[in-house]
């Protein structure tokens, strides 16, 4: 059977709450509104005990099965905040505040796990705790992270963490899932090349920034071709470089190089920013220049652990059928659920969201009909993972 | 005999006029008040005629010698404008003007060519005729060549041209000049390499630009290693790079760099000019990608005339008892534009221990006038020696 019938009756209800969040998205750790409704409605559902304040803006909510043999607890979670980006949807439940928007869907994902914690609350059809996970920030402000350093994970004895992203594209009642890694580590550097400056047509009392800049770019690109393990993924991407004088004549004493660096492994993680140092003080020292390298820790590999990506498998396939869990690709995007992955066993699992818009779009939106799927896949990993003796 | 004994007597005199232009800079064409004061001051002198308006506010002086059996005319040149400097000298006559300041000497050389004037004016001891040309826009903006586009050589007949720039760091009362290329040619280039810009994550659908244009600013180093006669003199210099975003995240669709070119000779430059075309459209290429190049050409190469140049070097010896051999300067000059028309010369005179030319510490130093202007003396008066 693919979705239960409580969770049918639920979707009008869901889709409202969806709507509501939609008009009124909240950035970063700023979600003050949508943690409240989440508060709010898992207090309605009658849940045993609701913590806000987790990670700033992060809530959480516990809820108990009809009984606990094995001492259990399964955290689920969702992310609630919005993108500093123009809608242009159109919708009737368009974004009312300028310059934010649900553009990655978080709305769907708050309100689909709000709708499993309604069914959870009534159902309990479970031998453990369930806890309900909703954190902010996951756009760029590592609030998954934030919530761990809260002490997440001891405080309420989460032994897994499972959470679901919508992916446009992928049909509508389908889902996607890999073991390993799944998104991509994404950090930031920044390099700043000090060089002697002078007149340009005086090569020779200089020590030229400019060249010294274009001998890194270059020999950076063999870090990904020459170093990193091919078997391991890598890319190392500068994207900006820019001298300090723009003048015609002048020879510019510094330059500024940016980048990003993204990985599917730990152990490329870790070389990449060596190399790069390593580079960029070689050349600097040939030329006779000094190169001062900041590399900032982004989101780590998100890595779904094999036996918790076989049971979001088995969950998916229960909800929607033999053969309509894919394998996932893996991708070079990033998403803060690894902080949580770093610390508990788990999977993120990708959830059909039709032919939209893609995500971050102005046009994109979050596709209703994909609720009962995705509150159905929580629901059954709760209920098969710690099932009633 | 070093220095004639009426540039001694008219030292203080031209002091003062020098120290009166160096009070009030005014830039590239715009010098409206300097250009008055030195027609005033020629018309003053006696000068036969005076036409004001050469290169817009160019200056020209026209002194008959006392006696024209040899039919010569001889041109000397001096340039009146300042530059767009804030002066630091703290001098009781420093600049009224803020951010324009005499810092490359125009005012001393003005000065001197105004003292050569009166002293020609009343002396007339020469077979021939003087033109004393003054022209603005010397910095950057062409004034010489617009002179000579106003038909100043072909007006006045002018047959020769001299020049002279002071020289922080060579002695007081002292000259330097060399024959051939001199000066040199000051090109600027100004390139937009495009790739395809797309996210930083996935590079293999993008044509990363930034390392596009890396490989071209590496491979342009090669036009002064590798292409260039190694007797043959250039500069490339790539002086600013810049993408056309500076997120993180974003491989940059555009790249613009820019940069000076300085040779000494047409081939060198024609070379430089063809090659950083080819280097760039051909890097481009590799990627993909494309190069948009604009190679905008400056004042060409200055080259002094050899007969002249020797002329120029024995006038100077004259007065100092030597003349050095002059270094090749990598700077550029707008009197190549005078001396593509009509042969001539462009000598140093020493302006002893100042700060550099460009400096916001720099002064002329009044007392290399003696010397200048009897340099400008002897050039007319050993050069169409009276009868």
């Amino acid at each position: 059977m693919p979705v239960k019938n409580r969770i049918a009756d639920l979707h009008e209800e869901v889709a409202d709450w969806r709507r509501d969040i939609h008009e009124n998205p909240e950035i970063l750790y700023e979600t003050h509104r949508t943690s409240a409704l989440v508060a709010d409605k898992l207090k309605s559902f009658g849940c045993d005990e609701v913590v806000t304040g987790l990670g700033r803006t992060g809530v959480v909510g516990v809820i108990k099965g009809r009984s606990d043999t094995q001492g259990r607890a399964i955290g689920l979670r969702a992310d609630m905040d919005a993108l500093p980006m123009q809608e242009q949807t159109g919708l009737p439940h368009a974004s009312k505040t300028d310059g934010a928007m649900h553009a990655c869907g978080h709305d769907g994902h708050t309100a689909m796990l709000l709708g499993a914690a309604k069914y959870l609350s009534e159902t309990r059809n479970f031998d453990g705790t369930a806890v309900v996970i909703f954190q902010p920030a996951e756009e760029g402000g590592n609030g998954a992270e934030a919530m761990c350093k809260d002490g997440l994970m001891e405080r309420f004895g989460i032994d897994e963490v499972y959470a679901i992203h919508n992916y446009p594209g992928l049909e509508l009642g389908k889902f996607a899932v890999r073991p390993g890694p799944i998104l991509a580590s994404v950090d930031e550097f920044t390099l700043i090349l000090q060089g002697r400056g002078g007149h340009a047509a005086k090569p020779q009392e200089t020590v030229d920034t400019t060249v010294m800049m274009s001998h890194i770019i270059c020999a950076l690109q063999s870090v990904v071709a020459r170093n990193v393990d091919p078997v391991l993924q890598g890319v190392l991407s500068v994207t900006s470089a820019e001298t300090s004088s723009k003048a015609f004549n002048v020879i510019p004493d510094r330059a500024e190089v940016r980048g990003t660096v993204r990985t599917h492994s730990p152990e490329a993680r870790a070389l990449i920013p060596e190399r790069i140092k390593e580079i960029a003080d070689g050349i600097a020292a040939t030329f006779g220049g000094s190169a001062d390298l900041s590399f900032h820790l982004g989101v780590p590999v998100t890595i779904n652990d094999d036996t918790a990506a076989d049971f979001a498998r088995l969950a998916a396939e229960i909800v929607s059928g033999e053969g309509a869990c894919e394998g996932a690709d893996v991708s070079m995007g990033g998403e803060d659920f690894s902080f949580m992955l770093q610390e508990r066993p788990g999977a993120m699992i990708q959830l059909g969201n039709g032919p939209s818009a893609g995500l971050h779009h102005p046009e994109y939106d979050f596709n209703d009909e994909a609720i009962p799927t995705g509150i159905s896949w929580f629901a059954e990993m709760i209920e098969q993972r710690m099932p009633v003796a | 005999m070093p220095v004639k004994n009426r540039f001694a007597e008219l030292q203080n005199e031209i002091t003062e006029w020098r120290r009166d232009i160096h009070e009030n800079p005014e830039i590239l064409f715009e010098t409206h008040r300097t250009s008055a004061l030195v027609a005033e001051k020629l018309k003053e002198f006696g000068c036969d005629e005076i036409v004001t308006g050469i290169g817009r506010t160019g200056v020209v002086g026209v002194i008959k010698g006392k006696s024209d059996t040899s039919g010569k005319v001889i041109g000397l040149r001096a340039d009146m404008d300042a530059l767009p400097i804030h002066e630091q000298t703290g001098l009781d006559y420093a600049s009224k003007t803020a951010n324009a300041m005499h810092a490359c000497g125009h005012d001393g050389h003005t000065a001197m060519l105004l003292g050569a004037a009166k002293y020609l004016s009343e002396t007339r001891n020469f077979d021939g005729t003087v033109v004393v040309i003054f022209q603005p826009a010397e910095e950057g903006g062409g004034g010489g060549k617009e002179m000579c586009d106003d038909g100043m050589m072909d007006r006045w007949n002018i047959q020769e041209v001299y020049g002279m720039h002071n020289w922080p760091g060579k002695p007081i009362g002292s000259f330097a000049i060399r024959s051939g290329a001199f000066f040199a040619a000051t090109d600027t280039f100004d390139i937009t390499f495009e790739g395809r810009g797309g996210h930083a994550a996935k590079p293999h659908e993008t044509i990363d630009t930034t390392v596009m244009t890396a490989q071209a600013v590496l491979a342009l180093q090669t036009i002064a290693s590798r292409n260039a006669d190694p007797v043959d003199r250039v500069v490339v210099s790539v002086t600013s790079f810049e993408t056309s975003s500076k997120a993180f995240n974003v491989i940059p669709q555009r790249v613009q760099i820019k940069g000076t070119v300085r040779t000494m000779s047409k081939e060198m430059r024609d070379l430089a000019e063809t090659r950083i075309k080819e280097i760039c459209a051909g890097v481009a290429a590799t990627y993909g990608g494309s190069a948009d190049v604009t190679y905008n050409r400056g004042y060409p190469v200055m080259v002094n005339h050899e007969e002249q140049t020797e002329f120029a070097a024995k006038v100077a010896s004259d007065i100092s008892g030597s003349c050095d051999e002059a270094p090749l300067v990598m700077g550029g000059e707008d009197f190549a534009y005078l001396l593509e028309e009509r042969p001539g010369a462009y000598i140093l005179v020493g302006n002893g221990d100042s700060a550099d030319v460009h400096h916001p510490e720099y002064n002329f130093n009044d007392e290399a006038i003696p010397a200048g202007c009897s340099w400008w003396a002897g050039i007319v008066e050993q050069r169409m020696p009276a009868a």
